[in-house]
């Protein structure tokens, strides 16, 4: 691990942890009503300050809490061209699987690459440190399944190419 | 499974079969290939006489370029009258096959070969020119040529595609070929990218690859397409041009054959693997997903509501 990521992935482990102090509540607006409050924002009150936590420009983690819900969106790095298109197909089959990953979201918030949703259900369900532990191990596979699928296509491309150059010879 | 095969499979299989003295039976099967080529195998007069028919859709643009002249001499004494719909045809009978089993295995793959052959008259026309244009470059010094020799013949184009085209044009110290190939979608369009990168740097790189040719692509069309009809640059970068420069080396009559039948597959080659590469990416985001899930999963807590017994083997139930 680099030395600049460990201490990155340390804050957003405490401050994860720190924003998913989250209790059950129901809407002040509609009677029966119970929904996440990060997504509704019926009630100014009820929204938290949030936070962004930046390693650099492009790698960031983005914390909106409220009452019952938090939002946590994260902005993968992409050096090229290749990158962008490995991590948006990446994320896009993420998303479509977003059933099962029962706290991802099917849309990740404007300027960022995914996002997900932890509501007080969840955390009531749920372990939380694991849940946190979920989004740390995210972070640090996603980097790495990216670079290695870009060396896998750099690999793959120069030996096809030599092999379609060789029986000139 | 790299590298792609010059001969259409499926009728090197059927003819390998019905040559090998099995019973005559009627064929009317529909073969397609690459580029749109479809094929059609039939049996219309008897069991014995089997038709080959090939539908190209350049193909008068390949008569132009000589490829009459290079089936006859390739196909001979087994070429028909062209079957409606089609642009060429052969018959072969069983009952008049070479007695030899070399010969009969030769000529299984020559008709196999039905569309390299038909593809390949531009190729050979312009490796002749070129053949021509050197020994009357080596009359002049490079300075007084005249402008004919200097430039080079005309460049033929081949629409053999849709969209995209191969361009040969022949030179006094070399052959250029240039495809141009289409990309609809962006991650193609970056794939490709990669992949066209890598042809054009092997060469420097591998010391073994020093005598290949040389590759270039661009995304507008090159110089020496100057003035061709029908270019298209619609400037977003969906179509690249590539070009091979073949050098004399590639070019002798030893090495003709060859070349010729591996630069046609260029195109498929590139992006089959293209294809594949996707295929994998798609297989391994598959396999991390998993991953993740399982990461997930853990969250969930273990044994919950689990039935509590004492040492004795009773249950007790909390009194709510």
């Amino acid at each position: 691990m680099s030395q600049s990521l460990r201490p990155y992935l340390q804050c957003c482990r405490s401050s994860l942890t720190a924003a998913l102090a989250i209790s059950n509540f129901a809407s002040q607006t509609s009677e029966r009503h119970n929904v996440p409050e990060i997504e509704a924002k019926s009630s100014p009150e009820l929204i938290l300050n949030p936070i962004t936590i930046s390693r650099n420009e492009h790698e960031k983690l983005y914390i909106e809490p409220s009452v019952n819900s938090v939002r946590i969106s994260l902005s993968i790095k992409q050096a090229d061209e290749i990158e962008k298109v490995l991590v948006h197909k990446f994320t896009r089959f993420l998303q479509q699987r977003a059933e099962s990953f029962f706290i991802l979201r099917r849309k990740p918030v404007k300027g960022y690459d995914i996002s997900f949703l932890v509501t007080n259900y969840h955390t009531e369900h749920l372990l939380k440190h694991q849940l946190v532990e979920f989004i740390i191990t995210f972070m640090e596979e996603v980097d790495k399944e990216v670079s290695e699928m870009k060396l896998f296509l750099n690999a793959r491309a120069r030996f096809v190419a030599e092999s379609f150059l060789t029986p000139f010879d | 499974m790299l590298l792609l095969d010059y001969q259409n499979v499926l009728i090197q299989s059927l003819l390998t079969e019905r040559f090998s003295g099995a019973t005559p039976a009627s064929i009317d099967q529909v073969v397609s290939d690459f580029d749109g080529v479809t094929f059609h195998l039939s049996t219309p007069e008897s069991k014995t006489k089997i038709l080959i028919s090939i539908n190209v859709k350049c193909f008068k643009e390949l008569v132009q370029y000589g490829a009459q002249q290079v089936l006859e001499r390739e196909y001979g004494p087994y070429i028909v009258t062209p079957e409606p719909g089609y642009d060429f045809s052969v018959q072969v009978d069983l009952e008049n096959l070479p007695a030899e089993e070399e010969a009969r295995e030769e000529l299984i793959m020559k008709l196999a070969l039905l569309k390299r052959n038909a593809m390949a008259a531009p190729f050979e026309r312009a490796f002749d020119e070129f053949t021509k244009l050197a020994e009357e470059a080596s009359q002049y010094t490079s300075e007084s040529a005249p402008q004919g020799v200097k430039e080079g013949g005309d460049v033929m184009a081949i629409h053999y595609r849709e969209e995209e085209a191969i361009y040969i044009k022949a030179s006094w110290d070399r052959v250029t070929v240039i495809f141009s190939t289409v990309f609809r979608e962006e991650t193609d369009r970056i794939f490709g990218k990669v992949f066209l990168q890598e042809f054009v740097d092997a060469r420097r790189r591998v010391v073994t690859l020093q005598n290949a040719p040389q590759v270039l692509f661009r995304s507008d069309p090159p110089l020496e397409l100057e003035g061709v009809p029908g270019l298209k640059n619609t400037g977003e970068g969906e179509i690249s041009y590539v070009t091979f420069v073949l050098f004399p080396r590639h070019l002798t009559p030893q090495r003709r054959y060859e070349n010729i039948s591996h630069i046609q597959t260029f195109r498929d080659y590139f992006h089959y693997h293209i294809k594949a590469s996707k295929a994998y990416i798609h297989t391994r985001m598959r396999k991390r997903t998993a991953d993740f899930l399982q990461v997930l999963n853990r969250a969930r807590p273990e044994n919950e509501e689990r039935e509590r017994k004492t040492a004795s083997g009773r249950t007790f139930r909390v009194q709510s």
